[in-house]
């Protein structure tokens, strides 16, 4: 009961400060699942910046800790709840109606997605090994060991990463403190939120850009890739860190879409940002993500958008990125990147066997990722030869930066790996298509975002449409049609 | 439209078959397999250390696991997981070192040749020694 009551409070936090940036009335409406969405990781980002900052000044104490949370939960609703609307309100995109059968195919997705979960971690609740002995070690530190805390960096733990970032283990001691007492379910509950928030993000923004059929269909997809789910129930941070990723390149999508509300540039920094706090690629994915945005803009000569996109970028991205930098210089232990010594990294580096090994590697795993039973990428091949692309002229920016900054990260990883790794083979049997999956999701939200129309329903012809048959879009003008005329109504 | 239609169906078709492939995958490995160490039980070999585990303590280990045993790793790590906040360090050298044997008695050879004299045995094959004054 206290973890859901600590899981709530964290997702309110995060719902008030999305609301607060972009406030639409309250109910079941396209705009508010998005926010909902994004409020598992902003407020898993926030609690988690909180818990370590409050370590930092108040020390491992309880009674700080509540505080603080409870503070930031009251100030965010009081932003969010208080604001009025304003700024755009997203809904389901113009397009064809989307028949039965694509709805009854997500909700079996979902409903597959949710036993696969259920069944890996209730066979499993500590997670798979690098869970325990990387992250869920870490939140045993951080809640067992009061003012010796800092022990979890210890270079004695060289193997369990003491330099890797604290929003996972940091949110799960969070749990623990608040709820007093350890338990499996605090980091099994907020792996299945984020696996939940992953696929809200992507429906609903799909949703927005391109209608309900490629949003139903890419969300389809991502509930049944057997090994995203795998890797969820596995407790790692990569799914956290492939929520952030898809979180920062949707809202750089909806930012194209409205380009005077900067507030979607700003919330897709905060969200670059707890990437680089949940994982060392996030790190990486900051510097893609600038790399991308720069070169997009000024590509399509949208140079004066430049200026005032980065600087929201970067308002959004200065609070958790400093707590990064702050924890690798002061708190966190070395890297063991910079324990290689030059001379292997450039006999790494000038190894044909090793290029051979990595290329094979990416030939491999394109045949055998997702463990679907036919390799997914002749499938979506085949889908994109009969559907097409079509891409908008006001979404080619976003496509540029995720095309680029997804590539980028895919790029350094790998020259990372062959230049760092000495067991190239078993790094690439083991974290290959882990790091694939950590852009998976964002690959799905831009190759949907990039496909052509999807007309499952055969057109009515015009004067014949009965309101059940109308089109999305056509539903919901109608729909705002009759509330603006009751309003109307009920004002006179 | 046709197309369109084959287009979605296949995928989607593709996607949960084979989700519902893994899925039997899964509930069978749940319901049939016994795991070779599950932590639930590696946490209750360690019931007899209680309370006695300190923060900022540090203890070595010591494994009766042959070296290249894909084991040996994970029961270390898994002993650090156990005793956290305490720290193990893979060493017999420091002054109290925890043995993780799987044999029905602690192997006293082993001991003699790491210069360790049983110091507590905590049962279920955890045994506490202490180095002998090096």
């Amino acid at each position: 009961m206290t973890l859901l009551l600590c899981l709530a409070a964290i997702w309110l936090a995060g719902f008030g400060l999305v609301r607060w940036m972009f406030p639409q009335p309250l109910g079941w409406s396209q705009h508010n699942v998005l926010l909902f969405s994004l409020a598992i990781g902003v407020g898993a980002g926030v609690a988690s910046c909180l818990y370590f900052l409050a370590l930092l000044v108040a020390g491992p104490g309880v009674t700080a800790l509540a505080w603080t949370l409870g503070a930031s939960v009251v100030v965010a609703c009081a932003l969010g709840f208080l604001a009025t609307s304003h700024g755009p309100l997203l809904d389901w995109a113009e397009g064809p109606p989307v028949p039965w059968y694509l709805t009854t195919l997500f909700a079996l997705a979902a409903a597959l997605a949710v036993i696969m979960f259920l069944g890996a971690v209730a066979y499993n609740p500590h997670g798979e090994e690098a869970a325990w002995s990387i992250w869920n070690l870490k939140a045993r530190f951080l809640f067992r060991a009061g003012a010796f805390w800092r022990d979890a960096f210890s270079t004695d733990l060289g193997w369990s990463h003491p330099d890797y970032p604290l929003l996972l283990p940091g949110l799960i001691a969070l749990c623990w403190k608040l709820g007093r007492q350890e338990s499996t379910e605090a980091p099994i509950a907020i792996a299945f939120l984020f696996t939940l928030g992953t696929a809200g993000v992507l429906v609903s923004v799909l949703g927005v850009l391109r209608g309900k059929a490629q949003a139903l269909l890419a969300g389809t997809l991502l509930l049944a890739t057997a090994s995203f789910i795998a890797l969820s129930a596995a407790l790692y941070a990569d799914v956290p860190l492939s929520f952030y990723i898809l979180a920062t390149l949707a809202l750089m999508f909806l930012q194209d879409r409205h380009p005077e509300q900067l507030r979607f540039s700003a919330l897709a920094g905060l969200m670059a940002g707890f990437a680089a706090w949940t994982r060392n690629e996030g790190l990486i994915f900051v510097a893609a993500l600038i790399v991308a945005r720069v070169i997009a803009l000024l590509r399509l000569r949208e140079t004066r958008l430049l200026g005032l996109q980065l600087v929201r970028l970067a308002l959004g991205l200065v609070a958790p990125l400093a707590i990064v930098v702050f924890f690798k210089l002061r708190v966190g232990g070395p890297s063991e990147l910079f324990s290689t010594p030059a001379s292997t990294i450039l006999k790494h580096l000038a190894d044909p066997a090793r290029w051979i090994v990595m290329v094979e590697g990416l030939v491999v795993i394109l045949f055998n990722f997702g463990r679907f039973l036919i390799p997914i990428a002749l499938a979506l091949a085949l889908y994109w030869y009969i559907v097409r692309f079509r891409v908008e002229a006001r979404d080619r920016a976003s496509l540029v930066t995720a095309g680029i900054a997804l590539g980028l990260m895919l790029a350094v990883q790998l020259l990372l790996d062959i230049l760092y790794v000495d067991n190239l083979g078993l790094e690439i049997g083991t974290s290959f298509e882990r790091i694939l999956l950590q852009l998976w999701p964002a690959a799905l939200l831009a190759l949907f975002a990039a496909s052509g129309p999807l007309q499952l329903v055969a057109p009515q012809p015009q004067g014949k449409l009965s309101p059940g048959k109308l089109s999305q879009g056509k539903v919901n003008k109608e729909k705002k049609a009759g509330r603006g005329a009751r309003r109307v109504a009920e004002i006179r | 439209m046709a197309r369109y239609k084959f287009a979605v169906l296949s995928l989607a078709a593709i996607a949960l078959i084979s989700s519902f492939w893994f899925l039997l995958d899964v509930l069978g490995t749940a319901t049939h397999s016994t795991r070779a160490f599950g932590i639930a039980a590696f946490e209750d070999r360690f019931n007899g250390f209680g309370q006695t585990v300190q923060p900022h303590s540090v203890y070595g280990y010591l494994s009766d696991n042959p070296p290249n045993s894909p084991t040996a790793l994970a029961e270390f790590h898994l002993t650090e997981y156990v005793l956290a906040p305490a720290i193990v360090k893979p060493s017999a050298s420091e002054n109290l070192v925890i043995v993780n044997y799987h044999t029905k008695d602690l192997d006293m050879k082993l001991l003699r040749a790491n210069r360790l004299r049983p110091f507590r045995n905590i049962g279920a094959g955890v045994a506490l020694c202490q180095g002998e004054k090096r």
